[in-house]
């Protein structure tokens, strides 16, 4: 249903006739695939999201203060994105209003002393990155990369990713906030409410940038986040990012005050002890396990191919067969990425030293081959930025992470192996790319100083195939059967399926009841619900935002 | 004995009901223009399942509540009932360590617990909690990290809540919640060995349900239990000082420290404050105040577990090249006061008496967040006031912390007086009224508003005092949870 002409003309006057289409090819190229971390299209995987009454694009928070006073004069709901990275950006409700933030893509102000930057929605990491390394400083970047809006992880979703050991997840960062709520009353969190800057979300008293989020983000479903300002960490290395190579080779020469290790572990016990040990020592600047993506067998050839321009993957069975690679393969099963990152000279050479004495008590070792200059400067590159995100659907296509165990690194570790052998006969029956071991990936510090990973199993498929398809869904529903029943919860499979069914749309109350009532807490859905009521009047957003009824 | 205090014995027959004259007498003191209420009587729960109960009876009678954690005497008036008929619920008695988790680095404890028992019981687990400066003896580590208190360590700070985690809530409205974690509770030894530990502060789910507790006065609910993140006990350790004659020389060398996180404590004060610190008593306080500089960088060096000895050698040597930088001395000592034992001082709880009041008998403190660069000009704005009241400026103290990595400053203001003479006590209270109304006009955030400022704040920004509001009717609709309040 178009939107009716009066609204159209209105939502026109405020945004302007250029930032307005009701057209429905462009509508359609804002629709997504249903996968909750990636995008899987092909002729096997070819449900889309509901198709919007309109895209907006507004230019500046007045703008959107506007549209959401309009949006709930006409009980219309409506719906923000950033960087559209995924489906939990886009409507689940027939004739929602969508706003492409991407024209609020100012970096308003970088404090470099008290450093924080300001920014609007359409800051994307690298952007900021690269501003900020020219006064010393750097941003987190979610393990979504680095072209992802900076705005919407840190107020809307999650913000997990290599850097959170040093650099604060995105919850630790975000500071102060400005909030269009979905009334459209603008709510200014913290010090800046006073008029005292954007340094602090938090307070007066209690803070109410609890209620913009909490673990999670309120995922588009609560108003339109419009300014936020978000706390930097020091960057000791060069202004700009040096880059040499050929694509995809490229890599980046740094300093003598950075050092990019993979290390491995005999045991599962051994590693979660390292990770520990880092933690309690403070050291280390970027800790992921981040190329077993690619699985554990194939992960060192994928290595291989990408830090050499001559290869394709057309190359990767004959590596497969190199027995030095299956040597390194072998070394490298229990392993992570770490990059040691010194502030000073003798800062650097403490914290080796530190790392060594860890890998001594622990028994792990450095996968040798992984210092290969070439292979090391790529690596650095590929930590620091997350620029290379094309790769997750590298082999066919197609790519989502199930379980994703979140917690404690004794957590994961205990249950790492299991989950990973779990995929075996998906992986036989060629439904996906069958990886060997285990293909959990993820921090090794999933906040502030660590203390708690994540581990999410990368499944490759391909969308352009439907035994792969059909088999990856059956896989993914085992996987979430396979989880309840060992007391893990629903894993990240699923995270987008509470809120959305197979046909794109809502999923029904009673299935989100079920749901919410199985939970540990069912109340966190109810207070959820409350907060909506008093918050979200007219219901203007849809189910991201998980609620159960008081009755 | 009245009626409320028979009914509510029959309902929690294990808590302590006092009605002790003298006992409910010291919470009857007006703090900063609040009008002080004497409390009808007090409780002293022993569990959870009893405050549970407590705060059920007061929805169903309409009973204000008050709770109360730390011993006396209470400070900044959030324990000054503001409602009359109010009972004090003291949690002092819950005072559990219910566990302490070397390898996940965590304690779990309830709010009776101080940093007098919390210190002892972490070093033995090879532990120490980052602590705010020179606590009470009888503080609640509890309490203190709710009302988020600076701590002298801001670069374990990952965020303004830290070092708290997850917490057990009963909310004004009697709902027993599991904030953080939510599923990862703590309370099973299996979990804690299976790594299912409540290491998580926000959440669970798209709120955060422990910020709406924290810097709340007491005024949504009733915290129970909460996790602690522990740092690792330093096999060595060191101090020094960098004296300034001025704090705008201190200022970038200190911004450099924070960028790199060099110094596990770190924090400046002026002359008074350092004096205050170190004299035991106001006779000792005048002559150590003319050996000291006008203003100190302290500055803490630790090393952990691993190669200790090397890292503080590291630290100390870059450091002392940082100052050198700066045209400063990186020193062990300033003149009587040791960096030794100034160390060993901070990392325990207050000798009585208690150090701000032990110049004049009592004290009172401004304080409030800012960016460490804007603080001469509060310094300035603060001193200009006491000239223009008479008050001698040079007896203020200024503490002046980082706060959350560096992102903002903590300010502090400690103002000592004579609560036997009433010119003081006028003048003091003056001072803190119109100094408050300027630092605030000038961009100071006071984002815990206890007594005068709570209106100050509330009045400059509707939005956040109508979102607040609507967040108390969600938790305490009744509003029993000390009612008078913030902006409730
Ligand atoms: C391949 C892939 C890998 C990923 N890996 C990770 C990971 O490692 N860690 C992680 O944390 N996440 C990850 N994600 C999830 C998510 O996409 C990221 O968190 C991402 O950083 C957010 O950017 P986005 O482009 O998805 O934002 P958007 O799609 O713009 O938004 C994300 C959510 O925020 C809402 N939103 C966006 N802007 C606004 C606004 N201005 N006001 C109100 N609401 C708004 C949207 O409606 C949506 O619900 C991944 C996603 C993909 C596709």
């Amino acid at each position: 249903m178009a939107l009716p002409a009066n609204v159209y003309k209105d939502l026109e006057d405020i945004v302007g006739s250029r930032n307005i289409s009701g057209d429905p090819a462009v509508l359609d190229s804002y629709r997504y695939s249903l996968a909750h971390t990636a995008i899987h299209l092909g002729p096997f995987f070819d449900t889309f999201t509901p198709r919007g009454a309109c895209v907006l694009l507004p230019g500046s928070t007045e703008e959107v203060r506007a549209i959401v006073e309009l949006c709930n004069k006409h009980k219309i709901k409506f719906k923000a994105s950033s960087t559209f990275w995924s489906a939990q950006g886009f409507p689940s409700e027939d004739d929602t209003i969508q706003l492409d933030m991407r024209r609020m893509d100012r970096i308003l102000d970088i404090d470099k002393k008290n450093m924080f930057a300001v920014i609007e929605p359409g800051v994307i990491g690298a952007t900021l990155q690269a501003e900020v390394m020219k006064v010393g400083l750097n941003t987190h970047i979610p393990g979504s990369g680095c072209s992802c809006s900076t705005l919407a992880s840190a107020t809307s979703y999650f913000g997990s990713g290599p850097s959170n050991l040093y650099g604060g997840w995105h919850y630790d960062n975000l500071l102060g906030l400005e909030w269009v709520m979905p009334t459209g009353e603008i709510l200014r969190t913290g010090s800046l409410g006073q008029g005292c800057g954007w340094f602090c979300g938090e307070g007066p008293g209690p803070s109410m940038k609890g209620v913009a989020r909490g673990f999670l983000g309120s995922k588009g479903s609560m108003g339109v986040y419009t300014k936020c300002a978000i706390k930097l960490f020091a960057w000791p290395g060069p202004e700009c990012l040096p880059v040499e190579g050929t694509i995809p080779a490229y890599r980046t020469p740094l300093p003598d005050n950075f050092k990019a290790y993979t290390v491995a572990f005999p045991s599962w016990k051994a590693w979660a002890d390292a990770a520990y040990a880092i933690w309690d020592a403070g050291i280390g600047y970027l800790a992921h396990r981040q190329f077993n993506m690619f699985g554990r067998d194939l992960k060192f050839a994928m290595v291989k191919i990408l830090t050499d321009p001559t290869k394709t993957l057309s190359d990767l069975e004959e590596l497969l067969a190199d027995p030095e690679v299956q040597e390194i393969t072998e070394q490298s099963k229990r392993e992570f990425q770490i990059i040691l990152v010194g502030m000073t000279k003798r800062d650097i050479e403490w914290q080796k030293k530190a790392f060594d004495e860890i890998l001594e008590r622990t028994g792990g070792w450095k996968v040798e081959a992984m210092d290969e200059p070439h292979i090391h400067d790529w690596v650095l590159l590929y930590m620091i930025r997350l620029g290379h995100k094309n790769l997750n659907l590298v082999f066919g296509g197609g790519y989502d992470g199930c379980f994703g165990l979140l917690g404690a690194a004794d957590y994961g570790a205990s249950n790492a192996e299991e989950a990973a052998l779990f995929k075996k006969k998906w992986e036989k029956r060629g439904a996906i790319v069958d990886a060997g071991g285990d293909c959990m990936m993820g921090p090794i510090g999933g906040q502030g100083g660590g203390g708690t990973c994540l581990w999410e199993n990368f499944t490759c498929f391909d969308s352009a195939d439907r035994e792969s398809t059909e088999g990856t869904f059956e896989f993914f529903d085992a996987c979430t059967r396979f989880g309840l029943e060992k007391g893990w919860g629903v894993g990240m499979e699923k995270w987008n399926a509470v809120a959305r069914g197979p046909d794109g749309k809502t999923t029904s109350k009673k299935k989100r009841d079920t749901i919410h009532l199985g939970s540990p807490q069912p109340s966190v859905f109810r207070y959820q619900h409350r907060v909506r009521e008093a918050f979200n009047p007219n219901d203007l957003g849809d189910a991201y935002y998980e609620t159960l009824d008081d009755t | 004995m009245n009626g409320k205090m028979t009914d509510l014995m029959n309902i929690v027959k294990e808590a302590e009901i006092i009605d002790d004259p003298a006992v409910i007498e010291s919470f009857a003191h007006g703090y900063r223009g609040d009008v002080p209420m004497r409390p009808m009587f007090m409780v002293k729960p022993k569990n959870t399942d009893e405050v549970q109960k407590i705060v059920r009876w007061a929805n169903e009678t309409c009973t204000p509540l008050v709770p109360v954690s730390s011993g006396a005497p209470h400070l900044r008036g959030g324990t000054v009932p503001t409602a009359p008929g109010s009972v004090i619920v003291d949690l002092s008695g819950m005072d559990r360590i219910v566990k302490v988790d070397r390898r996940n680095r965590l304690a779990l404890i309830e709010p009776g617990v101080t940093y007098t028992t919390l210190g002892p019981e972490l070093k033995r687990h090879g532990l120490r909690i980052a602590m705010p400066l020179l606590p009470r003896k009888n503080k609640s580590v509890l309490t203190s990290l709710l009302e988020r208190e600076p701590v002298v360590s801001p670069r374990y700070q990952w965020n303004m809540m830290e070092p708290l985690r997850a917490l057990e809530i009963i909310w004004g409205n009697g709902d027993k919640f599991y904030s953080g974690g939510g599923v990862f509770r703590g309370e099973k030894e299996e979990d804690w060995k299976r790594g299912l530990v409540p290491v998580w502060g926000p959440g669970p789910g798209q709120l955060d349900f422990y910020k709406f507790v924290s810097a709340a006065q007491g005024s949504m609910g009733i915290v129970t239990w909460a996790s602690v993140k522990c740092e690792v006990y330093p096999e060595c350790r060191k101090l020094f000082f960098v004296p300034a004659d001025r704090l705008e020389e201190a200022i970038e060398f200190v911004y450099l420290l924070l960028r790199y996180r060099f110094g596990d404590e770190l924090f400046l004060m002026n002359k008074s404050c350092l004096a205050y610190v170190h004299a035991r008593n106001a006779d000792e306080l005048e002559s150590v105040k003319d050996t000291l500089p006008s203003w100190a960088v302290v500055v803490g060096i630790t090393g952990g577990h691993i190669l200790s000895k090397d890292r503080v050698e590291a630290r100390e040597k870059d450091i002392r090249d940082i100052a050198r930088g700066f045209g400063l001395k990186f020193i062990p000592q300033l003149r009587s006061l040791s960096g030794k034992e100034f160390g060993e001082r901070i990392m325990r709880p207050c000798e009585e008496p208690y150090w701000k009041s032990r110049y004049s008998g009592e004290v009172q403190e401004v304080f409030f967040l800012t960016t460490l660069d804007r603080t001469p000009g509060f310094v300035a704005a603060m001193n200009e006031e006491a000239d223009g009241l008479e008050y001698p400026a040079e007896r203020i103290g200024v503490y002046l912390q980082p706060v959350h990595q560096g992102v903002g400053c903590h300010c502090e203001f400690i103002i000592p007086f004579d609560p036997d003479s009433r010119m003081d006590t006028r003048k003091t209270e003056e001072l803190i009224r119109k100094s408050s109304l300027r630092l605030s006009d000038q961009g100071a955030f006071f984002s815990r508003p206890y007594g005068i400022w709570a209106d100050m704040v509330y009045d400059r920004d509707a939005g956040t005092k109508t979102a607040t509001k609507k967040i108390k009717e969600i938790f305490d609709p009744n509003n029993v949870m000390n009612p008078g309040k913030l902006c409730f």
